[in-house]
């Protein structure tokens, strides 16, 4: 691992070769606001384009999204000019108009000083109206949990994550996983008595022996047990009485 | 079919070919381009087969007779050349074949119907060489298009094919790599980055894999050189991409094309198939120890797979969705591995630049935009089809001597360059001389080579609308910026052309250009605010006109003119109201007639036949 330095707002950080921007300055206490990235999913990022910064290095500026931008030797960063917040301005309003219901983009909107959007705004029903398209989902899905039960669908405006033809997907494990990266909260998952019910279809979980509170579906457990190997009496209790 | 395994094989195989073949052998080559197919090229070429077996002539014998690729006088299909005079016939009927039979290959007459005629001077041209359409081109990348049978792998030989292959094979790769760069050569396919540089960065790159890929995913509205290259030469394009990949030391290529594009799958497979039972692709090719091999990727007609990095998601089979390039294909591109991938014109150059020498390359063009560059001429102009010159040739020129003008004496306005994301230069700007950086000057770009020539009656705020529409169905929709960027500018725009346009309208759409040209992430989004930033620059008047006035000075946007009828004009003749769809012109015979606006759907039929120019639109 190649250490180096990289200058982000006049501060001299730390940083690995490749490391991404993001994850230099939020080391170094500087914030940028992000959406569409984890850092526990290497396939995220690049899509919301929320943590767009200036990048300077030989000579050139341009911007480019903190998110997935490696830090290479020579790389100079500003990530509060005037036109990183021009541009993260005309983006939120963008996902204002998407999104109009969504907390999340209204705080960081106003933020930047935008309250409402000059655009109409989307209206409808479904979690499409409630969804930035960033792919998130669709990435934990398939690099973390592994089952590719979603995947982003459509293009254009109508992009949207969701089980093939939107049906319920026999590969979906009912993990949540989805929903818990879901940056703004777009994905339904609803829980009643002992049955979780997420993309359509009804998993039932499995009751803490301890507690008896459903905590886990069983589909999961099945997966967990089928590709780590793990002893299936482990799920007999949930994490606080284990 | 025999395997050649060396040079010596090569040469004795084309001697043998050139032996067989008569010297000036008279022939007959029908045009089989998309748009002379469209004409009825094909039953053309079944006239003469037809006619040569009543007559007892012996096809390829007797005389030559051969299907091409596209000639380029698109407008003028079908179209038939005879050699070896070189006759170019225009616009040949199924009809027309037994006389041309009879008296131009039996006897030695021109017809004079079906020949050239410049339309000032009345002058009959029978060379196609000394037509203006033809006179001013150089033909470098369509080198052999219109002349051999593209499924005829001896044709493409009998040209010298595949010799420069064999030369390429005893040549250091770095040697190669150094007639590129001596050639000036950049990439075709739009971005204009020196190829040379390129094939340099990808080979740095420590790796045991390799890959090439021909970007043959053409989709910019109006444009089809590619898609002409791929259907009448694909063989120059399998060598230059065995050529490239033996310079950067790569053994497996892909080429790329689009579905929609059916004459180039099926030449392009025919040729990969003929090539590799030669013996040019393979194992041990002519002898040289070096192995390569191409497949043939078919794209499913996503306009944004033609970007680089989505078009290597499609080809792993992936969703074809760009990805940052902040580390390079060169570096990570196909399979993550060093890729070098160049569009359909880029690799067509690449085995005459070989067996020419980067300095004979370089003797054309411009001293930043080296060589010749195929355009696709289209629009408002005469003569519609596909031209290649030097780069460096002015706008006017092109369109003007090339072209032939303006369609029905019209006043020319702007040209839209570049495909969707490119822009639109005005008239007072077209002695501009076309390379990458005096396009890119103006607010337009190369792209790949769209022209497409706009007259008084095309509507900028229209034009901007159409390409953003065109973008806005074809965003892939994984940014913001691109996602929901371009319809939001969509939806201003339809509001400015249907009179509902705000003075802040032109500030908003800067905005939103601003934030894509800033913040997207693939090239198709930071290009795609040209259409209007262009328009905006050139033609504000026709903005203001729209939003201020509510007039759309050129008469296209429906919701801001009316049509009437001059009644000083109008001789009554009723013509426009018989062809009126909405039978809402009125008006005894011999005199003059009268619009129902109230009923008028703004179709423009009754302009189009009026004989007498007295329908006015205001």
């Amino acid at each position: 691992m190649e250490k180096l330095k990289v200058i982000i707002d006049g501060r001299e950080c730390e940083a690995i070769k490749d490391q991404c921007v993001l994850d230099v300055a939020r080391e170094n206490g500087i914030p940028i606001p992000a959406l569409c990235y984890n850092p526990e999913v290497k396939t995220s990022g690049g899509s919301c384009r929320v943590c767009l910064v200036e990048a300077h290095q030989g000579g050139w500026m341009r911007l480019v999204t903190s998110c997935n931008y490696p830090v290479r030797k020579g790389l100079e960063i500003k990530t509060n000019t005037d036109l990183v917040h021009k541009i993260r301005r005309g983006v939120l309003e963008l996902l204002r108009a998407r999104v109009p219901d969504s907390d999340v983009i209204k705080k960081l909107a106003l933020e930047e000083g935008i309250t409402e959007p000059r655009f109409k705004k989307d209206e409808g029903e479904d979690n499409r109206y409630k969804c930035i398209a960033c792919a998130l989902c669709a990435q934990v899905c398939e690099e973390v949990v592994g089952v590719s039960a979603i995947s982003m669908q459509n293009r254009g405006a109508d992009k949207q994550p969701g089980t093939p033809y939107h049906k319920p997907s026999n590969v979906c494990i009912g993990c949540g996983a989805c929903v818990y990266v879901c940056p703004t909260n777009a994905i339904s998952m609803k829980e009643t008595g002992d049955i979780r019910r997420i993309w359509s279809r009804d998993f039932k979980m499995a009751k803490c022996s301890m507690c008896s509170k459903p905590y886990i579906p069983e589909a999961q457990i099945d997966w967990i047990v089928k590709t780590t190997g793990k002893a299936r009496a482990f799920f007999d209790k949930c994490p606080d009485h284990r | 079919m025999e395997a050649i395994t060396s040079m010596e094989q090569l040469q004795r195989y084309r001697d043998r070919l050139q032996a067989r073949q008569k010297r000036d052998l008279a022939a007959v080559l029908v045009c089989c381009g998309t748009g002379c197919l469209a004409k009825g090229a094909l039953k053309v070429a079944d006239a003469f087969k037809a006619e040569f077996e009543s007559k007892r002539i012996k096809a390829n014998i007797d005389i030559g007779l051969k299907t091409t690729g596209c000639h380029g006088y698109c407008a003028n299909g079908p179209l038939v050349v005879l050699r070896p005079k070189d006759i170019l016939y225009h616009k040949v009927q199924p009809e027309d074949v037994p006389e041309i039979v009879e008296r131009s290959l039996k006897g030695s007459e021109v017809i004079e119907r079906l020949i050239y005629q410049d339309p000032d001077t009345k002058e009959s041209i029978a060379d196609f060489h000394q037509i203006p359409f033809y006179k001013y081109q150089v033909r470098i990348a369509l080198r052999n298009i219109g002349i051999i049978d593209p499924t005829e792998i001896d044709d493409y030989i009998l040209q010298g094919g595949y010799h420069t292959l064999a030369k390429a094979l005893r040549m250091n790769p770095d040697a190669i790599i150094a007639e590129i760069e001596a050639s000036g050569l950049r990439g075709r396919g739009g971005g204009g980055f020196p190829t040379a540089t390129k094939w340099k960065s990808a080979k740095a790159i420590q790796s045991d894999v390799r890959y090439v890929i021909c970007n043959g995913d053409e989709g910019d509205p109006g444009a089809f050189m590619d898609g002409a290259t791929m259907q009448g030469d694909p063989h120059a394009i399998i060598e230059g991409m065995i050529i490239g990949a033996y310079a950067i030391g790569s053994n497996q290529g892909y080429i790329y094309v689009r579905d929609e594009y059916p004459l180039a799958v099926k030449n392009l497979a025919i040729a990969v198939k003929a090539v590799r039972e030669k013996g040019f692709l393979g194992k041990d090719i002519l002898g040289s120890g070096f192995a390569f091999d191409i497949k043939i990727s078919r794209g499913g007609g996503a306009f944004v797979c033609g970007e680089s990095s989505a078009l290597m998601r499609s080809v792993e089979g992936k969703v074809g969705e760009p990805r940052a390039k902040y580390i390079r294909s060169v570096e990570k591109g196909l399979y993550d591995k060093p890729t070098v991938l160049n569009n359909v014109e880029t690799w067509a150059n690449v085995p005459i630049i070989i067996e020419k020498g980067g300095a004979w390359y370089a003797s054309y063009g411009t001293k930043g935009s080296k060589g010749t560059k195929v355009f696709s001429l289209v629009g408002k102009v005469n003569n519609t089809g596909l031209v290649e010159v030097p780069m460096g040739i002015s706008i006017r020129k092109l369109i003007e001597e090339i072209g032939g003008g303006v369609l029905s004496g019209k006043r020319f306005k702007a040209v839209q360059t570049g495909g969707p994301s490119g822009g639109c230069i005005p008239e007072r700007l077209s002695d501009l001389p076309i390379d990458f950086d005096s396009l890119t000057d103006v607010g337009s770009m190369m792209g790949s080579g769209g022209i497409i020539v706009m007259d008084e009656e095309t509507c900028m705020v229209d034009v901007a609308k159409y390409f953003i529409g065109f973008l806005v169905g074809e965003s892939c929709g994984k940014c913001t910026p691109c996602r929901d960027g371009l319809r939001r500018m969509l939806d201003v725009l339809i509001d400015i052309t249907e009179g509902r346009g705000k003075e802040t309208d032109v500030a908003v759409l800067e905005e939103l250009c601003d934030v894509l040209t800033w913040g997207a992430l693939c090239g198709l989004g930071t290009s795609a605010a040209n259409p209007v930033l262009s328009t905006i620059k050139y033609f504000r008047e026709e903005y203001d006109a729209h939003i201020k006035d509510k007039q759309c000075p050129a008469g296209v946007c429906k919701a801001l003119i009316t049509y009437s009828i001059d009644a000083e004009a109008c001789t009554g003749c009723t013509l426009c109201a018989k062809k009126c769809p909405q039978k809402c012109i009125t008006g005894e015979r011999k005199k003059a007639h009268v619009i129902d606006t109230e009923q008028c759907i703004k179709c423009g039929v009754c302009k189009d036949v009026c004989n007498f120019n007295a329908v006015r639109v205001a």
